[in-house]
């Protein structure tokens, strides 16, 4: 957002050499043009890598390359299984994630006042927000896959997942629940109603829009997420009853690591295209996130509270 | 009847009280089991394989098989590639985060903004699938080379970083107060002046914060490094040699190390030196942060 900012005119004063004066208009105006380059390059960069991701994956998407299975050896294979992974594993993260992160969030914003217990807890969450991803792959890898002999599994993924993303649900919750007025608090318990009522009655559902919004930009995340699953949902597929396996202890290569064993170590001749294919999938992927983050997030608030976002 | 209903809201509410407590509990509980398990499997290769820490840190062979684990190459690998990322991204960044909080009309920055968003959403996979098609072949053309290496990394990794960086400046100058910005300008600052000599040292420390983020970020890509840094595990004696980094061996040999190994071993050992520097990153940002109260 611009703030609006008094520009002073150079100083022009008596004892001022107008030189001098000069040099620093040409400064600020130098400055400027770097900063406006600087941001215009950044989102000039953006358009070029969507562009090239377009033109590169476009002849490789089709209804059968969206649906197959993937072949091991031929040409032809799709992604189809890798797709359903996907949103499988990560329906199930946000299944052990938007509870644990939410409720957490809720007790910090809310609840924790100055105190030991929530420095430990904001410790904790900030360094958990820094784990690299393979580490917690990693992680993953120990408990899940080797300590529980899970194999390789959706589950072990999506529980691998939900460590690394319960810090920035947290977040985002925190965030949401910090733009709920202190009026609404106020009235809601000035009408009788306990704290933990005030919280499920007048602040969650004011808080509805940006929560939600949050919620799908994370999404997105994991959704891409490739480092932590390589060792724990693993880079292979399961076809159980069919290439739609729901059994969250099969392995379930998702799309992104499709993607990477693909460029890696695939046999198949067309590699290349597959990985194009995937590549701009994914792309498409992230941007209908984002906008959909943005459309029900705004409609969500204002149903819940009124107000256009 | 009124005493009843009070009586079970009261209830009510302890039991919710325990019951978020527990689930904020669980973040304390997840960060203690990763440095417990980390700690013990990351630590293995010394006192059970019986590798000084000494050779693992500072020795230059690798062979996991051969049973040769000097680190070095890729330790070193990690902070080069790290380091070009935050010298190019971090002042980059910083620069933009400027831009949003100082210069920006609001329409620019409406349409701007959702741009750095798509940025941060964008998988690493593919930002490494665009830096191994796109920018090495670009690379190897210009500089007559293989185009891999640590350049390569470098500059896929600076934009990674990217997003984090300018979000956070921007952050970081938008809650100096205004009567800074006026008190400025009121003596006659020009706009730049008013930037660089007072809106960058009032938010130096969320600046900092910034910066060390994105290092934190940089170090800990894995992917998008492993498919441009040319996967050689030598140490790097310039920006065009192919390298390898921490998180890029990891992922490379894993899945060859069996199980118990001490190879796997050497490889929880990396995995244990990443989480300490990312710790070690978060103890710099308490130490950023307090300052400035």
């Amino acid at each position: 957002m611009a703030r609006a900012m008094v520009v002073a005119p150079p100083a022009q004063a008596p004892g001022f050499t107008s030189q001098r004066a000069r040099a620093r208009r040409i400064t600020d105006k130098l400055a400027t043009a770097v900063l406006w380059t600087a941001a215009s390059t950044v989102v000039a960069l953006l358009l070029l890598f969507i562009g090239y991701l377009f033109v590169q994956g476009w002849s490789a998407i089709s209804w059968h390359f969206l649906t197959a299975n993937p072949e091991s050896a031929n040409a032809g294979g799709g992604i189809g299984p890798e797709i359903f992974n996907s949103f499988y594993v990560l329906i199930l993260t946000l299944l052990f994630t938007l509870p644990i992160a939410v409720l957490a969030g809720v007790y910090l914003q809310e609840y924790a006042g100055i105190g030991r217990f929530r420095d430990i807890v904001e410790f904790s969450a900030e360094s958990l927000a820094t784990v690299p991803s393979i580490v917690m792959g990693l992680f993953g890898l120990i408990v899940f896959v080797s300590l529980f002999h899970w194999h390789f599994s959706a589950i072990g993924g999506a529980l691998t997942l939900t460590l690394l993303n319960l810090p920035a649900l947290m977040r985002v919750t925190q965030e949401a629940l910090a733009g709920v007025p202190a009026t609404y608090r106020e009235a809601s318990m000035g009408l009788g109603a306990t704290k933990w009522q005030t919280v499920l009655r007048a602040i969650l559902p004011s808080a509805i829009g940006p929560l939600t919004t949050g919620v799908v930009l994370v999404s997105g995340r994991i959704f891409g997420e490739t480092a932590a699953l390589i060792f724990t949902a693993g880079a292979s597929v399961s076809y159980g009853a069919s290439a739609y396996d729901f059994n969250p202890f099969h392995t379930a290569e998702t799309l992104a690591v499709h993607l990477y064993s693909t460029q890696r170590e695939a046999l198949v001749p067309d590699a290349t295209q597959i990985a194009n294919g995937s590549a701009l999938v994914l792309l498409v992927m992230v941007l209908v996130f984002n906008v959909t983050a943005r459309v029900v997030g705004s409609q969500l608030t204002k149903r819940f509270t009124g107000k256009a976002s | 009847m009124v005493a009843v209903q009070a009586n079970k809201a009261h209830r009510q509410e302890r039991i919710a009280l325990a019951f978020l407590m527990l689930c904020a509990g669980i973040f304390v509980l997840a960060i203690a089991m990763i440095l417990g398990f980390l700690g013990y499997n990351g630590t293995l290769l010394f006192w059970h394989d019986h590798v000084s820490p000494i050779e693992f840190l500072f020795g230059t062979d690798w062979d996991g098989f051969g049973g040769k684990f000097g680190a070095a190459p890729f330790i070193a690998g990690s902070l080069v590639a790290t380091a070009f990322a935050i010298l190019v991204g971090g002042p980059l960044g910083v620069a933009i985060g400027l831009f949003f909080s100082e210069l920006a009309p609001k329409r620019v920055a409406n349409a701007f903004k959702p741009a750095i968003e798509v940025l941060v959403g964008i998988p690493s996979i593919v930002y490494g699938w665009i830096g191994l098609t796109l920018l090495v072949p670009l690379i190897g053309r210009t500089f007559h080379a293989d185009g891999s290496g640590l350049l390569a990394a470098g500059i896929v990794l600076s934009i990674m970083i990217l997003p984090t960086v300018i979000s956070l400046s921007e952050d970081a100058l938008k809650v100096v107060p205004n009567a800074l910005r006026e008190g400025s300008a009121a003596l006659g600052a020009t706009r730049w002046e008013t930037m660089s000599r007072v809106l960058i040292p009032a938010a130096s420390s969320g600046l900092a914060v910034a910066v060390i983020l994105g290092i934190a970020r940089a170090i800990g890509e894995t992917l998008a490094v492993q498919m441009v840094l040319g996967n050689a595990a030598v140490i790097p004696n310039g920006l065009l040699s192919a390298a390898s980094a921490l998180t890029s061996e990891i992922v490379m040999d894993m899945g060859d190390a069996p199980e118990g190994s001490a190879f796997r071993h050497a490889l929880f050992s990396m995995a244990l030196l990443l989480l300490l520097i990312a710790m070690g990153l978060i103890v710099l940002i308490r130490l950023a942060l307090r300052k400035r109260t």
